[in-house]
């Protein structure tokens, strides 16, 4: 027993081994603003990695493209200006058919959220549609509408809609049951409440059920072109895929990549405005 | 040779970080040297945001210090120290049984025997019949028994609690507190116990630790002698109220009237 | 007496009402499931008998009894297995091989705070476009062969998989991370008991989203290469303007598309047994 000696298990401050992924404690260097620094990084890390692989001949250049024939491609293109009509068509189809669907969409859920019976009725046909991918019925609408724009405004209002109906739908039940019992305490007629609680908290679903449908509101627009179409993104993309034309494809698609995220910024903006009250996640 | 029956040797510990957003340099604690003999019973009281938390976790080895040294030791064949966190920790994932097996899990222990060695525990502190449930079927103050015993299983000689009654309501709190002591005598364990209830300190320890506000320091270390084993009434006696004022006289000159930063846990 | 009598109010629900008859109180009951099969069954009827009587235009839109007369007739051809056996091919394939690589993908980009910076641009980038916009590069890359369609399955399901499973890594509750490490865990233990059982219901939720996806895929895949498979009979049914023919092959994907929902549900909800379980949501 004399000289149980103490274990020392720690001395000064020893680097820690194990790490969290969620915190630089230990923070032997810190980076201002990590995630942009090393956003920049990786985004140009890849390109110059493509372009190397591509100019030293590791991969056929008309297959792979390039970072640099894409951006050759972008400036014959906006230079002649042959893209700016894909680009308005696309986009035109894509705005009237989504409005279509909010305008129609929305107003609808909520109904639907209010009359329960209503909503039983419906709901094995939303679902249905739903979980049907809605593109498989782009060729009846392109038979029914024909080539033109119209065809295209049906197949992207029909993507948007069934998304936004399900989830104003889902929004509209989504009331917290306290906040309902506060307002029944009180004494708050029907439309009050609807007013005051049911419609607050269902806009967090609206707006996730808003980014959804946009997305697949473009789906319908490529998809409507690839199959019939004579101008448009889609098409200029399925046309440039036949002549073998990689840059000009890679082009439409790096569009299309810039519109999807201009659209969830957009989202995100007209999210913010709504959910000022509630605190910040972070 | 005094030494060899020192549970918990703490020596200059400082602990700084810096603010994320302001980037500017805080003391969490400034200076603390602790020493606990085996079988101890000590709590640490203080006001918010003085480091008790920010001590235990260094001690665990959660944290790095910044400066200081701190030396636990065994006298047993289990591991030095085992921490009691602080509200549901538990994992949500796992049953009763899977959360107090995990420390003996973790040390390669295989699940079978890990089981079997987790039962007495389970026990002890009164959860037999519910090692199959899963944390959300268990009231606050059962799902504090299964952390206790979580922590217990693994034989620690020093058991680090962390504010561990802070979320349970008033009565379940104080059956708590008699429940550890009573689970306490007979698992004849080292205990420091962080808490910021002044009445929860002296109830339950040997000595209070007293820290000051940011930067923490010790400001006190009172011992209490009050006997033992103790019963709830005793908090309504002369020498417990006693106690208590003069710890509270010590704290409440740390606070400033409004806006003193609390903020931080 | 009439004073007091005036002021009280009765406190019991009239809805339950002990005299109902035992029927009403089945229909209470079964209110959603009886009002949801009266809703298809009327849909139907509707569709059926408007045909009949010229107000539905059976040219575009054919009828139920033709659809499933279409039905009877086609499964008995040996060419129409032959498709769906194609389909469900592509879909499986490419679906499984997007489950093993976006969800370790996922794990690394996670658990690696600066690889997840890095791999961020382009993540975001791709899950902004549609991913069948790739179709045109893929049918020129491998073909216009199977290869194009899984591919485009994959690229559907991997997205929707990654992006939720690396939020899931990176959201792991610091707590149970430091009570791993408190109690000493080794890395494989902190993954398999913290990290693991944390993200698998963000992985869940991307595999029901990624579901969608692939179905779009082989749909679209089939659409735009028209080889075998079911979505090839979309498309042929359409330039024959055989409406009753396209119908089956649409409601065919609706069908995969309910059941492989529920089936996901169920994997989901086996994983989520330790979380008390809330209100279903769709």
């Amino acid at each position: 027993m004399m000289s149980q000696a103490l274990r020392r298990t720690r001395q000064g401050h020893p680097p820690s081994k194990r790490r969290h992924p969620n915190a630089d404690q230990g923070a032997r260097f810190t980076v201002p603003n990590e995630p942009l620094v090393y956003g920049v990084i990786g985004f140009i890390l890849v390109l110059v990695l493509w372009e190397v692989v591509v100019d030293v001949g590791l991969a056929k250049a008309s297959l792979l493209s390039s970072p640099t024939r894409i951006w050759t491609a972008a400036v014959a293109d906006f230079g002649s200006g042959v893209i700016w009509p894909q680009i308005s068509t696309s986009l035109l189809e894509w705005i009237v058919g989504f409005v279509l669907a909010i305008v129609v969409g929305i107003p609808v859920g909520l109904a639907l959220g209010q009359v329960q019976r209503l909503e039983f009725l419906v709901e094995p046909w939303i679902y249905g549609l739903y979980a049907t991918p809605s593109v498989a019925l782009a060729p009846l609408l392109i038979l029914i509408f024909g080539v033109g724009v119209e065809a295209k405004f049906a197949i992207v209002f029909l993507e948007g809609v069934i998304t936004l109906l399900i989830s104003t739908i889902a929004g509209s039940h989504a009331a917290d049951r306290r906040h309902m019992e506060i307002a029944q305490s009180f004494g708050a007629s029907r439309s009050l409440t609807f007013r005051s609680v049911t419609l607050p908290s269902s806009v967090p679903f609206i707006i996730t059920g808003l980014r959804i449908a946009a997305g697949r509101a473009l789906v319908g627009v490529i998809v409507a072109e690839f199959i019939a179409a004579n101008v448009g993104l889609g098409f200029y993309i399925s046309l440039n895929g036949t002549t073998l034309n990689s840059s000009r494809v890679m082009l439409g698609i790096l569009l299309l990549g810039v519109f999807g995220i201009a659209v969830g910024q957009l989202i995100q903006r007209v999210e913010r405005r709504f959910e000022r009250w509630r605190p910040a996640i972070h | 040779m005094a030494e060899s029956t020192l549970a918990l040797r703490a020596r200059g510990v400082r602990m700084e970080y810096r603010d994320r957003s302001t980037r500017e340099r805080l003391v969490a604690i400034e200076r603390m040297d602790l020493d606990i003999p085996h079988g101890e019973f000590v709590a640490i009281v203080g006001p918010s945001g003085c480091g008790k938390s920010t001590f235990l976790k260094i001690v665990d080895g959660l944290l790095p210090a910044t400066d200081g040294e701190i030396e636990t030791g065994g006298l047993g064949k289990g591991p030095d120290h085992a921490m009691v966190f602080q509200d549901s920790s538990l994992f949500p994932w796992y049953t009763v049984m899977g959360n107090v097996s995990y420390g003996l899990v973790c040390q390669g222990v295989r699940a079978k025997e890990a089981h079997e060695r987790a039962m007495p525990l389970i026990r002890l502190v009164g959860l037999e019949g519910f090692e199959g449930k899963y944390p959300y079927q268990l009231s606050g103050g059962m799902q504090q028994r299964a952390n206790l015993a979580r922590a217990l299983t693994v034989d620690p000689e020093l058991l680090l609690m962390d504010e561990p009654f802070a979320a349970l309501d008033a009565q379940t709190r104080e059956i708590m507190q008699v429940e550890l002591l009573r689970i306490w005598s007979q698992a004849q364990k080292t205990v420091i116990f962080v808490t910021h209830q002044i009445d929860e300190a002296i109830f339950l320890s040997d000595r209070v630790v007293v820290m000051s506000a940011r930067p923490g320091r010790i400001l006190a270390d009172i011992s209490i002698d009050l006997g033992r084993p103790r019963a709830l009434d005793l908090k309504r006696t002369a020498a417990f109220t006693a106690y208590e004022d003069q710890v509270w006289k010590l704290i409440e000159n740390q606070l400033t009237p409004v806006g003193q930063g609390s903020a931080q846990g | 007496m009439t004073a007091a009598s005036q002021a009280m109010r009765p406190v019991r629900n009239p809805r339950d009402r002990q005299h109902h008859s035992p029927l009403v109180r089945w229909y209470r009951r079964n209110e959603r499931l009886i009002l949801g099969l009266v809703g298809i069954a009327g849909f139907l009827g509707f569709w059926e008998f408007g045909a009949r009587a010229g107000l539905v235009d059976t040219f575009f839109f054919s009828q139920p009894t033709a659809i499933a007369a279409a039905a009877v007739n086609e499964v008995q051809l040996p060419r129409f297995w032959g498709d769906v056996q194609a389909s469900v091919f592509e879909f499986l394939v490419g679906f499984l091989l997007a489950i093993v690589t976006a969800v370790p993908l996922g794990i690394i980009f996670g658990w690696y705070r600066r690889l997840s910076y890095m791999a961020n641009p382009w993540l975001n980038l791709f899950n902004s476009l549609p991913r069948i916009a790739l179709l045109p590069l893929l049918v020129l890359w491998v073909g216009l062969g199977v290869e194009s369609k899984i591919a485009v399955v994959f690229l559907g399901a991997f997205f929707s998989i990654i992006i939720p499973t690396v939020q899931g890594v990176r959201t792991v509750d610091r707590r149970f991370l430091d009570v791993a490490q408190s109690f000493g865990a080794s890395q494989g233990r902190l993954f398999r008991s913290v990290v693991a059982p944390a993200t698998v219901p963000f992985i869940a939720t991307g595999l029901r989203l990624g579901l969608g996806r692939a179905l779009i895929g082989v749909v679209v895949g089939e659409l735009y290469a028209q080889t075998t498979g079911l979505g090839v009979i979309i498309i042929k049914a359409s330039n024959n303007i055989q409406p009753d023919r396209m119908f089956f092959a649409i409601f065919i994907f609706t069908f995969a598309g309910v059941v492989g929902v529920q089936a996901l549900r169920r994997v989901e909800h086996y994983f989520d047994r330790w979380r008390p379980s809330l209100e279903e949501q769709p």
